[in-house]
């Protein structure tokens, strides 16, 4: 793929298997395939957006690349601020201690992402203390600093995170995020959990602030319009794979996976008055553990021919820097956002 | 991020709402929830009168309750007069002196002097002893004037006071309870946080070394233990070995407990965060896991306390663990044991009364802190 400087993390190959034992005898049956060879890069201050329907092996992608699983197979590179390229997924805990002040997590959740039994103060300052970086009077400044910096008033600190609303508990989590001054952050579904006006508010500072501090930022969502908004570019992911990678408007409006056709076309239109015809899929996600032959989309796809259930398709460059795995991907005429080809 | 960068001009939109309501401690909602439970707050009551009365029992036991006095043995319980034998009444509340009798079986009856009164009063000198081992102290809650006796509850066999020595006694019940459910706290819970964190083959090692334990009878093995323990010993290692031979096998059930809550929480996410953030093994399981488990921890200590209380009764009647002069429940039960002694003298098992209050009022304790103890809802 690319090697230009600018790329902050490249992950290559990426896979990421679960072992399946049965029950009595412990016996090994076999394997969820949650990441299956996924590539990917994403460029210093830019925004990767990651998106799939539940159970596509997305969110498990965010834990390996922060060692949180330890990765089966596959490469993920590092640049650090000192501009070290490191191979990160045979590092150990402690050697990855260090890095984890600079690649940080949102989580999904609001309500089980902080601990009940601590303050918001404790919660926020809580890397810093992990990190030695600050701790007592120093630690509360930065918190109040961090608060006021997600829009929260730094006066709540003493409080109990059952006190706040999600959306205000999720700028909770964001502040203990930035906490450290991360250059990367790996947003899991950060809005999936708030309705839908905190899911603006929170969007836009998470927008903002990538530009105040200047953060790389893969952000994971299963909704497109989520993702459009703030992506620069889309990954798209299907059953542990990427089938389509793209600039946002390139994939929004010139999909070309008919996964991507469909689920673009899910983007409700703006305007009440359009009514777009939609394209459904028919049939269910497969199971990671017993993936379909051939490319793994076949068995829901419209345009499936006699090759797609024989051979896997790769993951190849189409247009400059569209990325799309299928047989057919120049062939077929797909609708983008609008409708059109 | 440098201080610069941060930047303020974010509005921080719902924080007004939050300025309407009060914020509360930990231990205010903990309270607020508490008090709502009115056999709670009876329970706490009992707990708290049954402690100072251990702690002040020299206070509010009129006579030494270790000092023998063989010419007063097993004088029945007296009671307590405001109207007299010619049917006057006294704003003064005031007892009887009573004397020995030989009954036309020639048997020995203590039976009221109404010849003789002696007032009751509050707050007087009387024999010297150490409040808390450490300041001299002769005042006493109540006694009889010019010299009378006041055995509220009778005396046994020896002459004793009933009612100082239960007092008395319950320095020992109670401490060596809540030694032991303290020894057994920290055991059951520290094993359950990190069985439960591990998992895997430690865990289950740990659950079955829990089975075993659990597996033992309880009653023998104690029997068993405290028969051991050498008559040589000093009473405060007595005591000790005493309170962990039953930390020893009452730890299992609140192993389990945290286990199970543990094994819920640690796939929380904010135990994930706390991974993330690159926070220690150590860090995980005491600043975070444990705190969520403590509220389970207390609900267990305070049903772990009462059964402790039994099983020391238990022991100490049958005459193994606590010997005198140590005083405890269970010792003062063993003068009990014949039926014909208690045929005659039914006011000795006075003690079950307070192991019966206070096994009653841990549990209504416990009942009440279970609601409370967790006021925020976690997963």
């Amino acid at each position: 793929m690319d090697t230009d400087q600018n790329i902050i993390l490249e992950v290559k190959n990426l896979k990421q298997y679960f072992p399946i034992y049965k029950a009595l005898l412990q016996q090994l049956v076999g394997h969820i395939k949650a990441v299956d060879g996924v590539s990917f890069f994403v460029r210093e201050n830019e925004v990767l957006g990651l998106v799939g329907e539940s159970g596509c092996g997305k969110t498990t992608v965010g834990r390996s690349i922060l060692r949180l699983y330890d990765p089966t197979d596959g490469e993920v590179w590092y640049r650090n601020r000192a501009g070290e390229r490191i191979n990160i997924t045979r590092l150990s805990q402690k050697a990855m201690k260090p890095l984890r002040r600079e690649m940080r997590m949102i989580f999904q959740d609001p309500f089980s992402s902080l601990n009940p039994r601590r303050t918001v103060k404790e919660i926020i300052g809580e890397p810093l203390i992990i990190h030695q970086v600050a701790r007592g009077k120093a630690m509360e400044e930065r918190v109040a600093e961090l608060m006021t910096a997600v829009g929260l008033d730094p006066n709540y600190m003493e409080r109990y995170p059952h006190e706040f609303s999600g959306g205000q508990r999720q700028r909770i989590g964001i502040a203990r995020t930035l906490s450290l001054s991360p250059r990367l952050i790996i947003a899991d579904e950060p809005v999936s959990a708030l309705d839908v006006s905190v899911q603006a508010q929170v969007l836009n500072l998470l927008q903002q602030l990538k530009d105040d501090l200047g953060l790389s930022l893969i952000f994971i969502a299963h909704d497109v319009s989520v993702v459009e908004h703030v992506s620069d570019r889309i990954a798209v992911m299907y059953v542990g794979k990427i089938v389509e990678l793209a600039r946002t408007e390139e994939l929004l409006w010139h999909p070309l996976h008919p996964y991507t056709e469909a689920l673009v076309s899910a983007i409700p239109p703006a305007d009440p008055d359009i009514h777009l015809e939609r394209v459904t899929l028919g049939g269910e996600v497969p199971s990671p553990a017993n993936p379909p032959s051939g490319c793994i989309f076949h068995p829901r796809c419209r345009f499936v021919r006699y090759l797609c259930s024989r051979e896997e398709p790769v993951l190849r460059e189409i247009k400059p820097g569209h990325f799309v795995s299928c047989h057919f991907a120049t062939e077929l005429a797909l609708r983008g956002i609008g409708g059109t080809a | 991020m440098n201080k610069s960068s941060v930047s303020p001009r974010v509005v921080p939109i719902e924080a007004a709402e939050l300025k309407a309501e009060e914020h509360e401690s930990y231990l205010n909602l903990v309270w607020r929830k508490f008090r709502k439970s009115r056999i709670a707050i009876f329970g706490g009551l009992i707990v708290v009168a049954l402690a100072v009365l251990a702690i002040c029992s020299d206070f509010f036991s009129p006579y030494d309750p270790v000092k023998l006095n063989m010419r007063y043995g097993y004088i029945p319980p007296h009671r307590v007069h405001f109207v007299d034998a010619e049917g006057k009444f006294h704003f003064r509340p005031f007892v009887y002196n009573w004397v020995q009798v030989l009954d036309e079986n020639m048997f020995a009856h203590w039976v009221e002097d109404t010849n003789q009164k002696y007032e009751i009063q509050f707050f007087v000198q009387n024999w010297q002893y150490k409040f808390l081992g450490l300041f001299p102290g002769r005042l006493h809650l109540y006694g009889a004037a010019d010299g009378g006796l006041i055995y509220l509850l009778g005396t046994d066999k020896f002459g004793r006071d009933i009612f100082g020595r239960c007092a008395r006694a319950g320095r020992i019940s109670l401490s060596m309870s809540l030694f032991g459910t303290f020894i057994s706290v920290a055991v059951g819970s520290v094993l359950g946080v990190v069985s439960g964190y591990y998992g895997g083959r430690f865990d289950n090692l740990m659950q079955r070394f829990v089975e075993f334990v659990q597996s033992f009878p309880q009653l023998p093995l104690w029997m068993a233990l405290a028969a051991v323990i050498p008559p040589t010993w000093d009473q405060m290692t007595v005591f000790i070995a005493m309170s962990v031979i039953f930390a020893l096998l009452s730890w299992t059930l609140l192993a389990r407990e945290v286990r199970g809550k543990v094994l819920a929480l640690r796939e929380t996410d904010f135990v994930l965060a706390a991974r993330e953030m690159g926070a220690s093994d150590a860090r995980i399981i005491f600043y975070h896991l444990y705190p969520n488990t403590l509220s389970h921890t207390i609900v267990v200590l305070t049903l772990t306390i009462p059964s402790i209380i039994l099983a020391e009764s238990f022991l100490s009647f049958l005459g193994i663990g606590i010997q005198e002069p140590l005083v405890s429940w269970g010792v003062m039960m063993r003068e009990a044991q014949t039926i014909q002694t208690l045929g005659f003298n039914l006011w000795i098992i006075a003690p079950v009364f307070f192991i019966f209050l206070a096994v009653l009022g841990f549990n209504f304790l416990g009942d009440g802190l279970r609601d409370a103890a967790d006021p925020y809802t976690i997963v």
